[in-house]
């Protein structure tokens, strides 16, 4: 009997990497691909996450591997070329390391408003397949979240992974708790199957191959202080947070602010900076200049304590170019 | 063979499946990353009615072994989980356990031991156990995590054997990675097959009294024998057991996996999931003509040596491959077990080589497997070893390259407040003034923005708003738990004071060492004896369960420092589980909701009132949602901490498991107030304040208010809970009263 697989590396895996953050859902949506291909359909695979410490918001990737029933799963690590590559939010690709070890035979979807040309162009890719999906919009439109919409996707994409086997796994995962979800997320299943628009390209010698390489710390035995310590603190502020978001952003409105202080005791993130400022009466003092967008969250926490609507609630895509 | 289905389950999910089957009659655990998960799956299925195993949450992980002691000591069958320094925390239970004889099962997902910290895997926690007389299977994979669990309990339990048994599978590796698994469909098989257990003696049979866990002194040698021979009858009935097992199951294992040994001249020996990896690797070099093998033992306590003896006969190069390390022994603990077993064939030549890799969950890529089996190979080419211990994996680091300040140090000035006035009363109680949030708006903050927090998170503004009411220069102190994890993600830290992190359960304890050692080297002019430092240590709920006993330690010793925990109800940092200040009825991942179980079953712990009652200077409650109050407080402890000892509990929103919406972190908990669950007091040298009446200014509101805000506690509002909500509101009415009454009264 042939095998149903598509395309399988030289172990005879066809490999899935899924990149995401915490909150959004990869990680079941790992598990309820595995769950289709393994249990509905009869493949062997594996699947599994990159866990860390459960924080909603940080970056996480989940795997899914898959090959025929009588090929033993022997790897244990992370898939670093995959065959299909999901995107959940497009601030990932700000990551170099999210597009690790894509190669010209990989699909690349992608939860985006853009067309696969476009994307292109972001993802600097030499060759192959991509497929572009509004995840948030068709999430909002079946009253379902993203992971269920490109679960859809994915099925497309795979050419293997059939619509009733990924229903089915669906059903187990989700019927019985949360039997009145369930509509919706068949509905958010079906638009992500068919909104996505794909598009292979074969190379124009625009873009190089890219070697792989896995990442290497640049603190090691020979230069890292002793014991672990870090001897420069405070250096999170070279982070980036912008991937945490979901879409909404507070927006600054600095006519109607009175600088009371109270959204600077509020945030979580740290996000309000202040400058020395002088009264009319020749007093010093402290002004509210702007939000840090960097490491704002999104959570609106500022947008509920403002008792002067100096803070409101915006979407980021209209607010804020390229994150910032 | 019996009938079995398929299922796609990872390791801890196997073990509670294989936990499920045996019906054990006690599971005592505390929550502890990877293997958390084998409670949480059991919670679940035990809410839903499919088991009988009375889940008991120790106070810590030396609680939970104790409760497991007791718990044997009374004849049935009992069940553990844990990982890394919670194995190392129960420690010296262990060999109580073992030397008393009586038998239990506990699963380790090992993971490496702190500190620094790492909560990934490696063979540093388990290897701590090979001298504590119990037995030690390993699985490799989800299936034999399920299989070995129930070999375990039929070995133990066997006449001449009489022992507790580990099973060890590696961490995320796989407790966390799922795969195509079998298990019997009945489980009457798994009962068949383990068949009755009966106890020789028990201590809940007065009709039949023993004495448990005497006085020895010359005769202990004797019982030492007895658990040694007991041991080495264990070596001889595990192949038995694996073969009946075998018969029901079609899986045959062996006390080694080997693969591909009949002629090989090279070898990898090498321990659980890292060896379905080096399967691969050994089928590549075998391509390539090189005669390399592999062998993966099964168990190692009993040590297999006469298996290992034979196996190894004709090789004449091994590779032991450790992912953990003696530290000075020359290898980590499997080459020298090994090697010892070879010493003893006096006609074994292979060359030994030690390579220590995957400390700390470090990946191990097929290319990592072939490495190792090529030193072999060079070495039985070449007759002889250039390097015989060495790290494998370790980067030294791009050259020059340095950890560069991105800011200046918190000035004195900088983290002054003068804003904040504070004065002594005569009878040394503190006054502060007004609070104002535009005073302190601008200032810098003692946390850099950056850090890794949820969205929403509470922790970080109502540390803030602390640390803004502080003159000064601090120094921090956190217990584990998330505040710590998401601002010390290495190489990044967002701790501009300095920050000090130890184990989970030791944090007051550590801190009133750090103030001794300040006094003390003031005292001898070390230090200049102006310099001021108020010591601030700062814990989750959980850190103060498995950290109580230090903290009362702290207490009455009344030592001058201050500990506010943030009080989010739950184990957050490890994906929610139950705390003891989790309010009776919540949900958790190890409290969950079904028709068997409606959340926790017991009430909160009252934290403030155990730390009251200790009658160290200063005592609040607080909350982000009166941050004016918050602050005040703040201010004050900072004068109390120079008489003695603060304790202040904060609740703190945790939107993601409140499955409260990420912006009403301080509306939520407002509601916690205004219901009167959470009384905001103070107690000034043993005079308690209320601080807040809700009823008095109109706001007060029934709990139900504030539990349908969160996803945790909605199910309370349902008509058929109405019982449980009302005994939930009695409880509220009851400590309010009290906490009333002793502010009414002028000597309370």
């Amino acid at each position: 009997m042939g095998s149903i697989l598509p395309n399988k590396n030289e172990l005879g895996f066809y490999e899935i990497r899924m990149e995401s953050v915490g909150g959004l859902g990869a990680n079941v949506s790992g598990k309820i691909i595995a769950e289709a291909g393994i249990l509905e359909m009869g493949l062997n695979g594996a699947s599994f996450s990159s866990y860390g410490s459960e924080k909603k918001g940080s970056p996480v990737k989940a795997f899914a591997r898959f090959c025929d029933v009588d090929t033993v799963v022997r790897v244990n690590s992370p898939v670093e070329r995959p065959h299909m590559l999901v995107i959940f939010h497009e601030t990932l690709l700000n990551d170099p390391t999210v597009t690790m070890g894509i190669t010209d035979e990989t699909t690349v979807i992608v939860n985006t408003k853009k067309t696969p040309a476009e994307m292109r162009e972001i993802l600097k890719m030499r060759a192959g397949t991509i497929g572009c999906v509004d995840a948030l919009q068709a999430a909002i439109d079946s009253k379902s979240r993203i992971n269920t919409v490109l679960l859809g996707s994915i099925s497309k994409a795979s050419g293997f992974l059939t619509p009733d086997a990924i229903k089915a796994a669906m059903e187990k995962a989700f019927g019985r708790k949360y039997a009145a979800a369930m509509p919706g997320n068949l509905k958010a299943f079906d638009l992500g199957a068919e909104n996505i628009v794909f598009e292979t390209f074969e190379t124009d010698e625009r873009f190089p191959i890219r070697p792989f390489e896995r990442v290497v710390p640049k603190l090691g035995y020979e230069n890292a202080p002793k014991g672990g310590m870090v001897t420069n603190p405070g250096n999170t502020v070279l982070k980036d947070n912008t991937a945490c978001r979901q879409g909404y952003i507070p927006v600054f409105h600095k006519d109607k602010c009175v600088n009371c202080g109270e959204c600077d005791l509020t945030c979580p993130d740290y996000c309000f900076e202040w400058e020395e400022d002088t009264l009319k009466s020749g007093k010093k003092t402290v002004t509210l200049q702007r939000i840090n967008y960097q490491y704002c969250k999104g959570c609106l926490k500022c947008v509920v304590i403002c008792k002067h609507d100096a803070l409101t609630t915006g979407l980021e895509s209209e607010h804020l170019k390229e994150g910032k | 063979m019996k009938k079995q289905a398929i299922t796609l389950k990872n390791g801890n999910e196997m073990a509670a499946l294989a936990a499920k089957h045996i019906n054990f009659h006690v599971m005592g655990y505390y929550p502890i990353t990877p293997s958390t998960e084998v409670a949480e799956t059991l919670d679940a299925m035990k809410a839903e009615g499919e088991h009988d195993v009375m889940m008991v949450p120790g106070d810590g992980e030396h609680g939970a072994a104790g409760i497991c002691y007791g718990a044997t000591t009374a004849g049935g069958r009992v069940f553990n989980a844990t990982s890394a320094n919670g194995l190392l925390y129960a420690l010296e239970q262990l060999p109580v356990q073992a030397g008393t004889r009586l038998p239990m099962v506990l699963d380790i997902a090992a993971r490496t031991v702190s500190g620094p910290l790492n909560i990934r895997c490696d063979h540093s926690d388990i290897m701590m156990a090979l001298n504590t007389g119990w037995l030690v299977l390993l699985a490799k994979d989800p299936q034999m995590v399920y299989d070995m669990n129930i070999i375990a309990v039929k070995w133990g339990e066997h006449k001449d054997v009489r022992l507790p048994v580990i099973v060890c599978y590696d961490g995320f590796f796989t407790s966390h990675q799922k795969r195509r698994t079998e298990y019997f469909e009945d489980s009457q098989v798994v009962q068949d097959f383990i068949g009755k257990f009966e106890a020789e003696h028990t201590s809940v049979d007065p009709e039949n009294p023993v004495s448990f866990g005497t006085y020895m002194n010359d005769d202990l040698i004797n019982n030492k024998a007895q658990q040694s021979e007991a041991t080495i009858a264990a070596y001889r009935v595990l192949p038995e057991i694996l073969k009946e097992y075998g018969e029901i199951s079609g899986r045959k294992y062996d006390m080694l996996t080997t693969y591909k040994m009949e002629d090989a001249d090279t070898a990898l020996f090498i321990l659980n999931s890292a060896g379905d990896t080096a399967m691969v690797a050994v089928d590549k070099l075998r391509e390539q003509g090189k005669k390399v093998g592999l062998v993966i033992p099964n168990v190692i306590r009993p040590f297999p040596k006469e298996e290992i003896q034979k196996v190894f006969k004709n090789v004449k190069a091994l590779c032991v491959a450790d992912r953990q390390d003696t530290y000075g022994g020359w290898g980590g603990n499997m080459t020298l077990e090994v090697k010892a077993a070879l010493k003893d064939d006096a006609d074994n030549k292979t060359i030994v080589l030690s390579r220590i890799y995957g400390l700390g969950g470090k990946e191990f890529f097929l290319e990592d497997a072939e490495e190792l089996l090529n030193h072999a190979c060079e070495a039985a080419k070449s007759g002889k070893v250039e390097i015989p211990y060495a790290y494998h994996g370790a980067n030294a680091g791009e050259k020059g390259l340095k950890m560069e300040k991105v800011s200046n140090p918190l000035t004195l000035e900088e983290l002054s407040f003068p804003e904040i006035k504070k004065t002594r009363n005569e009878d040394g109680t503190v006054k502060v003034g007004a609070i104002n949030a535009r005073n302190v708006a601008g200032r810098p903050k003692r946390i850099a923005a950056g850090h890794g927090a949820c969205p929403g998170c509470g922790i970080f503004p109502n540390v803030d708003q602390f640390m803004k009411a502080i003159d000064g220069f601090v120094v921090t102190l956190w217990h584990t738990g998330c505040g710590m994890v998401v601002t010390t993600g290495y190489p990044y830290s967002a701790h501009r004071s300095t920050y000090i992190h130890n184990l989970f359960q030791n944090g007051a304890a550590t801190m009133s060492g750090v103030v001794e050692m300040f006094e003390e080297r003031k005292r001898r002019g070390e230090i200049a004896k102006d310099l001021e430092i108020t010591f601030v240590m700062i814990t989750g709920d959980g850190g103060n369960d498995i950290g109580m006993g230090p903290t009362i330690g702290a207490a009455v010793r009344n030592h001058k420092f201050i500990i506010i925990e943030y009080d989010n109800q739950g184990y957050m940092n490890t994906g929610s589980q139950l705390s003891f200040s989790t309010p009776k009825g919540h949900r958790t991942s190890t409290s969950n909701v079904g028709p068997f179980q409606v959340g926790k079953g017991t009430h909160h712990k009252d934290t403030a009132q155990i730390m009251a009652a200790t009658h160290i200077p200063y005592v609040f409650t607080a909350s982000e949602a009166d941050y004016k109050d918050l602050m005040k407080k703040a201010a004050k402890a900072s004068e109390y901490a120079k008489d003695g000892l603060v304790y202040g509990k904060i609740l703190s929103a945790c939107p993601l498991n409140w499955a409260s919406a990420d912006d009403m972190g301080a509306v939520v908990c407002q509601k916690a107030i205004d219901c009167n669950f959470f009384p905001l007091y103070e107690v000034e040298y043993g005079k308690t304040t209320l601080n807040y009446d809700p009823e008095a200014k109109g706001n007060k509101v029934s709990a139900s208010e504030w539990l349908k805000m969160m996803g945790k506690t909605r199910h309370l509002i349902k008509p058929e809970n109405k019982d449980l909500l009302e005994s939930i509101e009695k409880e509220i009415d009851r400590r309010w009263c009290r906490i009333k009454a002793m502010s009414e009264h002028p000597g309370l």
